[in-house]
């Protein structure tokens, strides 16, 4: 009996191992295993995509935006302020919605305002360089904006990534006409997050080289983003501040005019 | 991922610093592809 225990033993070990066979797989699982897997990895790059937009794009925007500020009040100091006699420009009637200026140039005598004898004169700046900071703009209202936002010269993608953007094609901040400047409604920073909350009477002030130059809002309209008469001259001296509408979307635009009411160059503007 | 990082060639040094380049590519070519992707969520709000 005992040497029958052993013999059993011995033949159990000797036994070539089988390994136990996997059941295969239909075809159907692996689709769904691939349809599985494809889904865990979108969802994580859409995931991975926000938290780059909403998050880490707005970090070294900010960051970018502090040194960009510091910048602005050295560019103030170091630009050369001069005057120059004032003729105005533009002196079409602001249009309506979806309406078109003609942008043709001064309309008036040119010569400066006041007749030969008593010229008046305006404070100008030099025109930055592309990228440039060169302004501050604060609006007390816009908690994000309410410690100011530098503003850069140009309305490229990679000058909008770190402040707000200054059309190269429309008149400084505080001088006259119609000033236009661009900003990120969502990402990068998103200083103009919550601009729709501006309602007419509201301020904005710009502070440049000149001084600071205080707007007060007059109006908002939604508009499509290839509807260029918002940036185009007007009488007077305005602030155009152009953003995404809807948030999440660039599928139209947010403009917000603001007039002067306040300034270096108010008086010779609208006295 | 154990068994991609063990088929990099070369001995453990060489597979290491091979991962570290293609992790840090892999990134950057993220950040680009998000970059442009964000460009549909937020344009930077200019207009024409």
């Amino acid at each position: 009996m005992g040497n029958l225990a052993v013999m059993s033993d011995t033949v159990q070990r000797d036994l070539p191992r089988t390994r136990t066979p996997t059941p295969k797989r239909s075809v159907f699982t692996r689709i769904v295993r691939v349809i599985g897997w494809t889904s865990i990895g979108l969802g994580l790059f859409l995931l991975g995509f926000l938290f780059h937009q909403l998050f880490v794009t707005t970090f070294f925007a900010q960051r970018a935006n502090v040194a960009l500020e510091a910048e602005a009040v050295e560019y103030f100091e170091e630009t050369e302020v001069s005057q120059v006699p004032y003729v105005p420009t533009g002196v079409q009637e602001a249009p309506a919605e979806g309406g078109s200026i003609d942008s043709s140039g001064p309309t008036g005598p040119d010569q400066p305002v006041g007749g030969p004898d008593e010229p008046k004169f305006i404070f100008i700046e030099g025109q930055p360089d592309r990228g440039q900071a060169f302004a501050i703009l604060t609006i007390p209202k816009i908690d994000r904006l309410s410690d100011g936002w530098a503003i850069v010269e140009g309305v490229a993608r990679s000058q909008l990534k770190t402040g707000a953007g200054h059309y190269p094609t429309t008149p400084l901040p505080g001088q006259p006409g119609n000033s236009a400047i661009a900003g990120h409604r969502t990402t990068y920073g998103a200083p103009f997050h919550n601009l729709e909350i501006l309602v007419a009477g509201d301020t904005i002030e710009v502070e440049t080289a000149l001084g600071v130059s205080i707007y007060e809002v007059r109006e908002t309209v939604i508009v499509r983003p290839t509807e260029i008469w918002v940036t185009q001259d007007r009488p007077g001296a305005w602030l155009t501040l152009t953003t995404c509408h809807p948030k999440l979307s660039s599928r139209q635009r947010l403009v917000v005019f603001a007039e002067m009411v306040s300034g270096p160059n108010y008086e010779t503007i609208y006295g | 991922m154990k068994r991609a990082f063990l088929s990099l060639p070369g001995p453990m040094v060489v597979k290491v610093i091979l991962a570290i380049i293609i992790v840090v590519v892999a990134l950057i070519a993220l950040n680009y592809i998000y970059d442009w992707m964000g460009n549909f969520l937020d344009s930077g709000g200019n207009i024409g």
